[in-house]
């Protein structure tokens, strides 16, 4: 017996002793700073900052742009510019910082920004800012001085100074004809090396104009699991790690931050029975959301009313939550079955694996709450290349009655990032095809000021009230695990920007 | 082996590698046009169409085929569009890791099955060989995604003697291992034992008692080394399996292998790497293959390749 019982304690002994012949850290040196993403970036081209992936890296850690949106209100702030303004309709002045260098030791000046305004747009590189921010906008750049730029605009831009804090600017040596893996900026940190695989390693640059960062070597390393990735900060290979999933996220280290995503639900309002307003009515009244808050979605996810988070320019206070109302969404699926619609033909509910954590669980849930309403639901999971086939552009015309799992992201601040593509005629995303709607839209995106922002919320109410093309679900939340001697609140650009410099050992 | 043993396998592996190649261009081509994953979703319809002229999917499938084959031919297997860089580069650097935790894990697992399937064998019948039989029943059927996070919350968080994942030092190997370990040992404990027990009961073992050999001897040269060749021929199998990477277990533990350079390609529809990874794989599988046919030849000497 004593035998039996010597092997755990032998086994035990084991552990122990290897434990202490190990050095696995258990806290990071003061000025060094591990952070752990869900994906290696596809890029680190200071031109693909559009997609997020690339942006944590780059975004003000390596390179910079010319402004920055404050995530408080999403107001403009000066960054390589100190100063703006808007010289006639067409054209916009922009005052750069003086002094500032490149990784590289080049000067930053006008003509840099006129390179990588060129670099950005050119059709040949497909970079994500040209394709996606500043897609369809022909700016024409000219260098007053090293420190005066004016940018003329073919139409009237508003919001340019907005856009431009999409643009990062690396250095006038980046290649003009193809990507780089090895960008140079003005951040307050140099890349040191991208291990494909393994992790991309960061260095505090010594002649930033800034102030200098705490963290003088950050590492960005990727891990697929969310459970692997929350015990790195536990075991301290890690300070910092995103995207954790609310099974996970249950420690005081947790931390839940607004991430500018709207989750929804696309109704595709041109195929029948979905293009009768009472049938999508009764759909929004038959969806439970505050059942869904704090079991499969996020305790602190908000209910949403529109497809922007309240922190976007355009955003409207006064549409009203949808209330779960099951009964009243069968006496409309009654009612319009009375009138001849179709209320029992299969609808497919398109979903996407992986948009957000849970998503297929969320959908299982509402696929049963539409059953009990009375509606014929099927639910389809796909993976994203499928997804897309259903989000975008061209469909087919005798496609079946259905409405997709989508999250709209608006972090640039204002509704014009969200509404053309998904909500007017014209846009690659959207069922509606309504000449008011698309004039409403037209109208915000070239006023100005509290005009603007009338347009805009009128836009918004017209499509969550009065064409009811879409199920609004929620203002999404993001978990992220911080070690607890880290002095770190993530914000809500925290899906775009790590924001190195500003974080600390306590 | 003769060499024109070797010149013919190598034919018949250059066809099936030809016919193989050729059936992931059609299929991988199957899965949907990568160009939406790879634009912004709010790219225009102008920059899409661009895209798909510069890689050439305007064209039809077969002039496409012609295209790939010839630079296939020449070893071109394209740039990757993930990571913007030759595909092949991608795939030689992830191979070896690959290859080596799974030579790790199958030597480790082979070595262990032999040990423990001939102490169950010799001891068929009593406890020691149910106490196996259990512990190999639960090695190969857990789940190795399972097996990686508990090795997790097990290793690294609650005793801190292993790093979560990553990639590095023989330290960072250890639970990757372990857990590519589990299945194939259990496995080949089943299969080991089961033989052992055959082998020891044949007549030549009966007779090498019978001349007086001790047992140490009857049961590890004269029983074990006919007992191999089962084992043998599964752990080619799981050689081959292991070639085309630890799937799952690289995911969990952020391994920069071929297995999940694969599963990338194919969700993110990066053509190049999935087809370069195909290749690669299947080279070595022929490889395994020889390797196999020679351990055989050389454990029972009734067997001429040839």
């Amino acid at each position: 017996m004593k035998k039996i019982t010597a092997i755990p304690a032998l086994s035990m002994g084991l552990l122990m002793s290897l434990a202490a012949s190990v050095a696995i850290p258990a806290r990071a040196a003061p000025d060094r700073l591990t952070v752990v993403v869900t994906d290696e970036p596809k890029s680190l081209d200071p031109c693909d900052t559009d997609l997020s992936g690339n942006s944590r890296i780059l975004h003000n850690n390596i390179t910079e742009a010319l402004v920055n949106l404050s995530p408080k209100d999403g107001s403009v702030v000066p960054s390589l510019a100190t100063s703006w303004r808007q010289v006639d309709s067409l054209t916009w002045e922009f005052k750069l910082r003086e002094g500032v260098t490149f990784h590289d030791g080049k000067a930053f000046d006008a003509n840099a920004v006129i390179a990588a305004l060129k670099r950005g747009q050119d059709p040949a590189l497909a970079c994500e800012v040209g394709l996606a921010t500043l897609k369809g906008l022909k700016l024409n750049a000219e260098a007053v001085n090293p420190t005066t730029l004016l940018i003329k605009t073919d139409v009237v831009e508003p919001i340019l100074p907005n856009k431009m804090s999409a643009l990062d600017i690396g250095s006038p040596a980046t290649p003009g004809d193809t990507k780089t893996r090895t960008p140079a900026g003005t951040g307050p940190y140099k890349l040191v090396a991208w291990t494909p695989g393994q992790s991309v390693g960061l260095v505090a640059y010594e002649g930033y104009w800034g102030d200098k960062p705490a963290i003088r070597n950050a590492t960005i390393i990727w891990r697929a699991e969310s459970a692997v990735r929350a015990a790195m900060v536990d075991t301290g290979e890690a300070q910092i790690a995103y995207e954790i999933a609310p099974q996970d996220g249950t420690t005081g280290q947790d931390h839940a931050f607004p991430n500018a995503e709207t989750s929804l639900l696309r109704i595709d309002a041109q195929i029948a029975p979905l293009n009768d307003k009472r049938v999508r009515e009764a759909l929004n009244l038959a969806i439970d959301r505050d059942g869904l808050i704090g079991t499969i979605f996020h305790k602190d996810a908000q209910k949403a009313m529109q497809v922007v988070p309240p922190s976007v320019f355009g955003f409207n206070p006064d549409i009203p939550v949808w209330t779960y109302d099951p009964e009243k969404a069968k006496s409309l699926l009654a009612s319009a079955k009375a009138d001849g619609v179709p209320v029992g033909k299969e609808i497919v509910i398109y979903g996407r694996i992986g948009i957000y954590p849970n998503s297929s669980e969320s959908l299982e849930a509402i696929q049963a709450m539409l059953a009990d309403a009375g509606f014929n639901a099927r639910l389809e999971m796909l993976e994203t290349s499928p997804w897309l086939k259903r989000l975008l552009k061209p469909w087919s015309k005798d496609r079946q009655p259905s409405i997709l799992q989508t999250q709209i992201d608006n972090a640039e601040g204002d509704a014009v990032f969200t509404l053309p593509n998904r909500f007017t005629t014209d846009g690659n995303q959207s069922t509606i095809t309504d000449a008011g709607l698309d004039k409403l839209i037209a109208d915000g995106s070239k006023a100005t000021g509290d005009e603007r922002k009338r347009l805009f919320q009128q836009a918004f109410k017209y499509i969550a009230v009065d064409t009811v093309n879409i199920a609004p679900l929620f203002h999404m939340v993001t978990i992220a695990r911080v070690a607890k001697d880290v002095n770190y609140t993530p914000d809500v650009q925290a899906g775009n920007e790590i924001k190195l410099k500003s974080i600390s050992y306590r | 082996m003769s060499f024109t043993y070797f010149l013919k396998r190598a034919a018949f592996a250059a066809l099936a590698l030809a016919a193989l190649m050729t059936s992931a261009f059609f299929l991988v081509r199957l899965t949907g046009d990568p160009v939406n994953l790879y634009l912004p979703i709010d790219a225009s319809d102008a920059a899409r169409e661009t895209m798909r002229l510069r890689l050439g999917l305007d064209r039809s499938l077969l002039a496409q085929f012609f295209d790939w084959a010839w630079d296939i031919l020449s070893l071109d297997f394209g740039m990757s569009l993930w990571h913007n860089r030759p595909a092949m580069d991608v795939v030689l650097e992830a191979l070896p890791n690959t290859l080596a935790l799974g030579a790790i894990a199958l030597a480790l697992a082979f070595t262990a099955a032999i040990v423990m399937g001939s102490i169950a064998a010799v001891n068929a019948g009593g406890w020691i060989d149910r106490g196996v039989n259990v512990l190999s029943q639960a090695a190969a059927s857990v789940p190795d995604f399972w097996l990686g996070l508990m090795g997790v919350l097990l290793f690294a968080v609650t005793f801190r003697i292993l790093p979560t994942s990553g990639f590095g030092g023989p330290i960072y190997w250890v639970l990757p291992v372990a857990c590519l370990f589990a299945r194939p040992f259990g496995t080949l404990v089943q299969i080991v034992r089961g033989s052992m027990i055959e082998a020891l009961n044949a007549t030549f073992v009966r007779t090498a008692r019978a001349k007086g050999a001790r047992d140490g001897r009857v049961t590890f040269v004269h029983a074990l080394r006919n007992a191999l060749l089962p084992a043998v021929t599964v752990s080619g199998d799981l050689a081959a399996q292991f070639a085309g990477g630890g799937g799952v277990v690289e995911v969990v533990f952020g391994f920069p292998g071929i297995g999940k350079l694969l599963i990338d390609g194919i969700l993110k529809r990066d053509f190049a790497i999935v087809q370069a990874s195909i290749f690669a794989v299947a080279v070595v599988i022929f490889v395994i293959n020889i390797l196999v046919d020679m351990l055989y030849a050389s454990i029972d000497p009734r067997v001429r390749v040839e």
